[in-house]
C-alpha cells in the first residue's frame, strides 16, 4: 500500500513537471492553456490520491475545488482572452527552445540538491516527489522570465501557484482547509485582475508582446 | 471582550466604508464623509490599542484566537490607521464631471479594502492567514493604479500585479516548508501556522528547514517590502498610482511586508541562532541602500525620486535589524518616521502635479512662490527623508548607525552611511532647482483648498516631535519589540 501511494505521488509529480516543459518546447499559446489544463488535472487526481491514501477526507473538497477552478474554469477563461488576441504564437522567447531545455534540466538538479534537507526531515511516502515540485517551482519562474507574451508570464504564475499546491500536498498533505479557502480566494481574484489587464495591454499597446512596456525605465 | 471590541473598532470602519461606498452611487459627498469618519473611528481605535499593549498586554480575539495584537501589531497598525485615514480624506476632491465622481468611487472603494487587507496582515496571529491578507492586498491595490488610464499606468499595473504576485507566491512556498518542518516533529494541528504556537516550538524546529523556508520568505516578502534586486517594479507601480494610493503603498504596504519578515525572522532565529538571518538580511539591505541612492542621483522624475528613497528606506529599515536589540529599536523608529514622511511627501506631490501637470523635475520651479503652503510642506517633506535635523528620521538614521558600531558591524554602517550621504546628495540637488527660481510660464500661483493641508501640517510636527524628543509612549512600544525579538 505504501509503495504504491509513493509510486502515485512521485508519477503525479513527473507528470506535472512534464506540462511545464510543454511551454518551453512548444510555441503556440493554445498548446500552453492546454498543458496548464491537464497539470491541474493532475494535480487535482494526486490531492484526491493523497486524500484517499492518507486519510483526510478534506483533500477531496481540495481536490474539487482544485478541479473547478483551476482545470475548467480558468483554461475556459484563457482561451477566451488568446482567441481575442491574433497573435497567440511566442514567436520569439527571450531563450530559444534546447537552450530552455537544458535548463529546466538543471534547475530539477538544483532542486534536488535544494530539497536534500526536506528529504532528510521527511517521512511520509509521499516524500519522493518533494524535489520534482521544487523543480516545477524553478521551472514555473523561468518560463515567467524568458517568454515574452504576457498570455505566457499569466501561465507561467499559474503553473508556479501549481507548484507550491504540489508542494504542500507532498509535504504536509495539505495545508489547513481555512487557509487553502483563502488561498483558493486569492488565487481566482488575482487571475481575474490579471486577465482584466491582459486587456488593459491589449486595448492600449495593441499588442500583448511584453517587449512593448518599456517607458518606464531607470 | 476588550480585545474584541477594540479590533472590531480597527478593522471594521474599513469594511463599512467598502460596502457604503460602493452601495451610495447617488450621493459621494456622503459617502466621503463617511469614509473620512470611518479613518478617524479606526484611528482611535489603534491609538486605544497603542495604550493597552504598552500596559504589556497582548490582545487576543476571535475563534481559536484567530486575531491577536502584541505591541509590533499595534505600531504597523497605528502607521496604516494613521496614513490610510490621511490617504482616504477626498484628495482628488468631490470631483466635476462624471467620470470624476466615478474614479473617486473605485478608489474609496478598493482603498478602504487596501486598507482592511493591511490592517488584517498585522493583527491575524496565523501566518498563512497572514500572508492571504498580504496577497490580498497585490491585487486590490493594482486595480487602483491604472485608475487615469495611460499608457504607462496600464505597464506599471502589468509589472507590479506580476512580478508582485510571484514574489509572494514564493512566500507562500515558503510558509509551507516552515508548516511541513512544524508537521513532521508534532503532527498536523489546525493551529500549527498561529505565530504564538509556531514561536513555541521553534527550538525544536529544524535549523536547516526553516533557513531554506526563510530563503522563500525573504524573497517573497521582500519583493513587496521593495528590496533589491527584486525592488523592479517599485518605482514604477509608486509613480504611476494616484497619490493618495502611493502614499499608502510607500508609506505603509512596505512596512507591512517588513512586518511579516520580522515575523519570520523571530522563528528561524528561535531555531537556528540569528547569524543566518542576519547575513541575508544585511546583504539585501545594503544592495538596497546602495541601488536606491545612486538611482535617486540621476533620476529625473520627482514622483520616481520618492519611490527610489523608499527602496533606499526599505534597505535601512532591513539592515537595522541585523544590529541586535538596539538596531531593532532603530529599525522600527525608522518606519514609524518613514510613513509619516513618505505619504505626506507622496500627498503633496500629487498636489503638484496637478498644477505644474509634469512629473520631471526640469518642468517645476519656483515651488515656493507658485504653491506658498504647499511648497514648504514639501520641502519639509523631503529634507526628513534626507535624514536632517530635526526630523524623526534623522534621530532614527543616527541610532539605527549607532547600534551598527556598537554592535560590532563597522564595515556594513560605514557602507551604509556613504551610500545614505551619496542619496542626501541627490535629493538635495533635485529639490533646490524645484523649489527656487521663476514659476515657469501658464502656473497659476496661489494656494487653493487650504484646509487640506492642515492634517499635513500635523504630519510635519509629529516628525518633528520624534526627532526632538521622542515620546516616553512611542519609546516604551519600540523597546517592548525590541525586548521581545531578541533571543
Amino acid at each position: 500500500m505504501q509503495g504504491v501511494f509513493s509510486q502515485v505521488a512521485v508519477m503525479g509529480s513527473s507528470g506535472m513537471l512534464l506540462c511545464a516543459m510543454i511551454v518551453l518546447w512548444r510555441r503556440g499559446v493554445a498548446a500552453y492553456i492546454s498543458a496548464f489544463m491537464w497539470q491541474s488535472v493532475v494535480l487535482g487526481a494526486l490531492t484526491a490520491a493523497v486524500g484517499y491514501f492518507g486519510n483526510d477526507p478534506q483533500l477531496y473538497v481540495v481536490a474539487v475545488l482544485l478541479f473547478g477552478i483551476k482545470a475548467v474554469a480558468i483554461p475556459k477563461l484563457l482561451r477566451r482572452v488568446s482567441q481575442r488576441f491574433t497573435a497567440g504564437r511566442e514567436s520569439a522567447p527571450y531563450v530559444n527552445t534546447a537552450t530552455s531545455l537544458v535548463v529546466s534540466g538543471l534547475l530539477v538538479l538544483l532542486a534536488y540538491a535544494a530539497a536534500r534537507p526536506l528529504e532528510a526531515v521527511a517521512d511520509a511516502p509521499t516524500r519522493a516527489g518533494m524535489p520534482l515540485a521544487m523543480g516545477l517551482l524553478f521551472i514555473s519562474l523561468f518560463i515567467i522570465i524568458s517568454r515574452k507574451l504576457a498570455i505566457t508570464q499569466v501561465i507561467g504564475f499559474l503553473m508556479l501557484e501549481n507548484a507550491i499546491a504540489l508542494l504542500a500536498v507532498l509535504a504536509t498533505y495539505g495545508v489547513p482547509l481555512i487557509v487553502e479557502l483563502g488561498v483558493f480566494l486569492d488565487a481566482l481574484m488575482g487571475f481575474l485582475v490579471m486577465q482584466i489587464f491582459l486587456y488593459d495591454i491589449h486595448g492600449t499597446f495593441s499588442t500583448t508582446d511584453v517587449d512593448v512596456l518599456e517607458r518606464l525605465k531607470h | 471582550m476588550k480585545a474584541a471590541l477594540l479590533l472590531t473598532g480597527l478593522l471594521a470602519p474599513w469594511a463599512v466604508s467598502a460596502a457604503l461606498s460602493a452601495l451610495l452611487r447617488g450621493s459621494p459627498r456622503l459617502a466621503g464623509r463617511l469614509t473620512a469618519a470611518a479613518g478617524a473611528l479606526s484611528l482611535g481605535a489603534a491609538a486605544a490599542i497603542w495604550f493597552v499593549v504598552l500596559g504589556g498586554e497582548v490582545l487576543v480575539a476571535g475563534p481559536g484566537d484567530l486575531f491577536r495584537a502584541d505591541a509590533l501589531s499595534a505600531l504597523v497598525a497605528g502607521c496604516i490607521a494613521a496614513v490610510s485615514g490621511l490617504a482616504m480624506l477626498p484628495w482628488a476632491g468631490i470631483g466635476k464631471d462624471q467620470a470624476d465622481r466615478d474614479r473617486a468611487r473605485v478608489f474609496r472603494i478598493f482603498g478602504s479594502l487596501f486598507t482592511l487587507a493591511m490592517l488584517v496582515a498585522v493583527t491575524i496571529n496565523n501566518v498563512a492567514l497572514m500572508w492571504v491578507a498580504i496577497e490580498a492586498t497585490t491585487i486590490v491595490s493594482a486595480i487602483l493604479i491604472p485608475l487615469h488610464r495611460s499608457k504607462a499606468s496600464v505597464e506599471a499595473s502589468w509589472k507590479y500585479i506580476l512580478i508582485g504576485s510571484v514574489g509572494i507566491a514564493l512566500a507562500f512556498a515558503g510558509t509551507v516548508l516552515a508548516y511541513f518542518d512544524f508537521v513532521s516533529l508534532l503532527g498536523r494541528r489546525h493551529d500549527a501556522l498561529n505565530w504564538t504556537l509556531l514561536m513555541d516550538v521553534a527550538p525544536t524546529l529544524h535549523p536547516d528547514v526553516l533557513r531554506l523556508a526563510f530563503v522563500f520568505l525573504l524573497v517573497g516578502y521582500g519583493t513587496k517590502a521593495g528590496l533589491a534586486p527584486m525592488h523592479t517594479w517599485l518605482p514604477d507601480a509608486h509613480s504611476e498610482a494616484p497619490a493618495p494610493l502611493s502614499a499608502m503603498m510607500s508609506g505603509v504596504l512596505l512596512a507591512v511586508a517588513q512586518y511579516a519578515i520580522i515575523r519570520w525572522k523571530a522563528v528561524v532565529d528561535a531555531a537556528g541562532g540569528p547569524a543566518f538571518t542576519n547575513q541575508v538580511l544585511m546583504a539585501l539591505g545594503l544592495l538596497s541602500i546602495g541601488i536606491g541612492a545612486l538611482s535617486l542621483v540621476r533620476q529625473q522624475n520627482y514622483k520616481r525620486l520618492l519611490a527610489y528613497s523608499s527602496v533606499e528606506h526599505s534597505g535601512l529599515i532591513c539592515l537595522g535589524l541585523t544590529f541586535g536589540p538596539a538596531g531593532v529599536f532603530a529599525s522600527l523608529l525608522h518606519l514609524l518616521n518613514h510613513a509619516l514622511a513618505k505619504s505626506m511627501s507622496f500627498l503633496l506631490a500629487g498636489r503638484v502635479l496637478a498644477r505644474y501637470s509634469s512629473a520631471e523635475v526640469d518642468r517645476v520651479s519656483g515651488l515656493v512662490r507658485t504653491m506658498p503652503a504647499t511648497g514648504p510642506l514639501f520641502a519639509a517633506g523631503m529634507l526628513a527623508l534626507m535624514g536632517l535635523p530635526p526630523f524623526g528620521l534623522f534621530l532614527s538614521e543616527f541610532l539605527l548607525f549607532r547600534a551598527g558600531f556598537t554592535s560590532g558591524h563597522p564595515v556594513a554602517t560605514s557602507a551604509a552611511m556613504l551610500l545614505a550621504g551619496v542619496g542626501f546628495v541627490g535629493l538635495a540637488g533635485h529639490l533646490a532647482r524645484m523649489l527656487h527660481g521663476p514659476g515657469p510660464d501658464g502656473v497659476a500661483a496661489g494656494e487653493r483648498d487650504w484646509w487640506m493641508l492642515a492634517p499635513l501640517a500635523v504630519s510635519v510636527v509629529a516628525m518633528i516631535a520624534l526627532g526632538l524628543l521622542l515620546p516616553d509612549t512611542v519609546a516604551r512600544l519600540l523597546g517592548r519589540i525590541a525586548e521581545a525579538m531578541s533571543i
